[in-house]
């Protein structure tokens, strides 16, 4: 695994007069893996990838690539391309043009040229656009000129900045799964920037949640939604019913005035603990056949689900998704399995990161 | 409503007739050959074979050219560096001030920069002529290119820049490949209101001129205090469709420009 690793921070801060915008960060990067950096606005995702494009440098911590610190290498010398937010494409010159800048500046010779380009055309399915200028180019078309000028260069990584939030809904949708299949076929690294938990999910290999300088979370999308450490990231990520409770002991957890039988272990006895139940767990049920009795406050239709949501007596609020319809102010039962309980520290990576 | 735009149709007709008057009348009796400018007699083109026969006007035409060219393309290179150095200054307070200095500098009297012109070569010993001339129309000029390349610097999105170191630009290729062609349009535009300044600049040339070296604005104006020949109408004709042509040029160019980026030329 150590040997696979082509970017890693070790320790890592980055400050703007005074204030962390990264916060003492360390993580590994590998080979031919697509990782996406998650989280809200203004928590150092966007840094963490222009200092690995080489555009800012660290003011603590050292940045190593291929394990030789690259901290002070310019931008122009890294073995790294970017395909920004903004597409940045040179409106003075045409599709061909822009997708040989890189190349052109390398001064390889022209017959080259133009066979590379062609190819970086056709791997974005853009051929026959060369001579196109960008100004009669759509948004997806531009992303495209965009991500061919990246990889023309052949980059061992390529760092994506948030670049299908320009896009609609649907071209997204379509432009995520392009992404996914490019870096299949390419087999290099992809470091994709995003705030949109269901692209970061749909998309990624390993994923790092992100919030206030720091790394919440590191994982797959699979552990990073079933398995949150924290709050934060069980809200960020995904619904969820997020409860104060109290770990008696193994297996047994307490909340909503009730004890409930589980399977995680480990927490000193009556720890605080914070308690995630996904509303796709929770199956409503006559009153008597659930584990909860809760009183539907309202519904929403949802399209694929109704989205409900409902109070219990002791005042939490409780939302299910279900494919079931339920009447406003009816008394419903709520039946969960004792997997779908996961019981997090309270604040874990989030205050105490440290200790672990 | 209607009526309320015929009145302001009709009051800007009436000021560019005002403004307009009396070039117009100048050009009507250039081709009088009456010899005055009044009592129109016959149509003539003496008055403009007459400037054409003057070697002494032909070369102060000659000189005139020369100072504009050349004060133009060297004020165009300097300024475009400092409309650069500007644009690279972090501080806001540093860059507001810079700018401050600059426009200053267009703002203020030519009699004044003149004035001031003439006293500094005076003290530094350069001698009053060609020289003189041409380092002041340079330095009136600066100003002017700065201020027409720098709003299409910041016009420029910083990840272009960006871009460029990410696809291995040196800080030469980024300037040549993408800031420069980025600017062009304002480049031109500079240049050419350096070349127009240049030009008609009477005020400033009147202080630094010597023996022996003259502008056209400078002549005329000697001549026409003499008021003898028509000759001076003939040759403001000239001028004049001169400076409409450079007008024209430069619509064309901006048009172009703006066709190429797809974005209004000039604001």
């Amino acid at each position: 695994m150590k040997q696979d690793a082509i970017i890693r921070f070790e320790r890592v801060t980055k400050q703007y007069d005074g204030v962390a915008v990264l916060d003492d960060v360390s993580f590994e990067i590998e080979r031919g893996k697509f990782y996406t950096l998650l989280g809200p606005s203004g928590c150092g995702k966007t840094t963490i990838l222009r200092l690995i494009a080489g555009f800012i440098e660290p003011s603590e911590g050292t940045i190593y690539f291929h394990e030789k610190p690259i901290n002070h290498v310019p931008a122009n010398k890294r073995q790294v391309n970017t395909v920004f937010q903004d597409y940045a494409l040179f409106p003075h010159l045409d599709v061909f043009e822009n997708v040989a800048f890189g190349l052109r500046i390398k001064k390889m010779k022209q017959a080259d040229i133009e066979a590379k380009v062609k190819e970086a055309l056709r791997f974005v399915n853009l051929e026959g656009y060369e001579n196109r200028r960008i100004q009669e180019m759509s948004g997806g078309q531009r992303q495209r000129v965009a991500i061919a000028r990246a990889i023309v260069n052949e980059p061992e990584v390529l760092l994506l900045d948030e670049p299908l939030s320009a896009l609609d809904l649907k071209l997204r949708t379509e432009m995520q799964y392009e992404l996914r299949e490019l870096q299949r076929r390419l087999g290099i690294t992809f470091i994709f920037v995003t705030h949109d938990q269901e692209e970061a999910l749909a998309m990624s290999d390993q994923i790092f949640v992100l919030n206030k300088g720091k790394i919440q979370q590191s994982g797959t999308p699979k552990d990073i939604y079933d398995e949150p450490v924290n709050r934060f990231v069980a809200d960020f990520i995904g619904e969820s019913n997020i409860l104060s409770g109290c770990m008696i002991e193994d297996f047994l957890v307490e909340f909503a005035g009730k004890r409930f039988e589980c399977v995680d272990k480990g927490f000193r006895p009556h720890e605080r603990v914070d308690v995630v139940i996904r509303p796709e767990d929770l199956e409503m049920t006559a009153p008597e056949r659930g584990k909860l009795r809760v009183r539907v406050d309202s519904i929403l239709f949802r399209g694929v689900h109704y989205e409900i949501c409902a109070y219990d007596e002791n005042g939490n609020e409780w939302l299910v998704h279900s494919t079931k319809k339920a009447e406003v102010g009816e008394e419903i039962g709520l039946y969960f399995e004792p997997e779908a309980i996961h019981v997090m520290h309270v604040g874990e990576a989030d205050d105490e990161s440290d200790e672990k | 409503m209607k009526k309320h735009r015929t009145w302001a149709n009709l009051y800007l007709i009436v000021v560019f007739i005002i403004l307009y008057m009396p070039i117009f009348y100048l050009m009507y009796y250039s081709f009088n050959s009456g010899g005055t400018m009044h009592n129109f007699k016959t149509f003539t083109w003496e008055w403009y074979q007459e400037v054409f026969h003057d070697d002494r006007l032909l070369i102060i035409v000659l000189n005139t050219l020369v100072i504009a060219l050349l004060s133009a393309a060297i004020s165009t290179v300097v300024g475009v560096m400092g409309a650069l150095a500007i644009y690279y200054v972090k501080t806001w307070r540093v860059k507001n001030a810079l700018l401050a200095l600059n426009n200053v500098l267009i703002v203020s009297p030519d009699v004044i920069i003149g004035a001031s012109f003439l006293i500094l070569f005076t003290i530094a010993g350069v001698k009053l002529g060609f020289i003189s001339v041409l380092l002041s129309h340079i330095a009136f000029s600066v100003p002017i290119v700065v201020l027409m390349v720098l709003p299409k610097l910041e016009e420029m999105s910083p990840t272009l820049i960006d871009a460029a170191r990410d696809l291995g630009a040196s800080q030469w290729h980024m300037l040549s490949k993408v800031i420069l062609p980025f600017i062009t349009p304002g480049v031109f535009a500079g240049f050419f209101m350096a070349l127009t300044y240049s030009l008609d600049d009477f005020a400033v040339t009147f202080f630094v001129t010597g023996n022996g070296f003259s502008t056209l604005s400078v002549e005329i104006y000697s001549r026409a205090r003499q008021g003898i020949s028509l000759s001076i109408n003939a040759l403001s004709t000239l001028l004049f469709l001169f400076t409409a042509l450079l007008v024209v040029g430069y619509y064309f160019i901006s048009q172009k420009s703006s066709r190429l980026y797809g974005i209004g030329g000039r604001k």
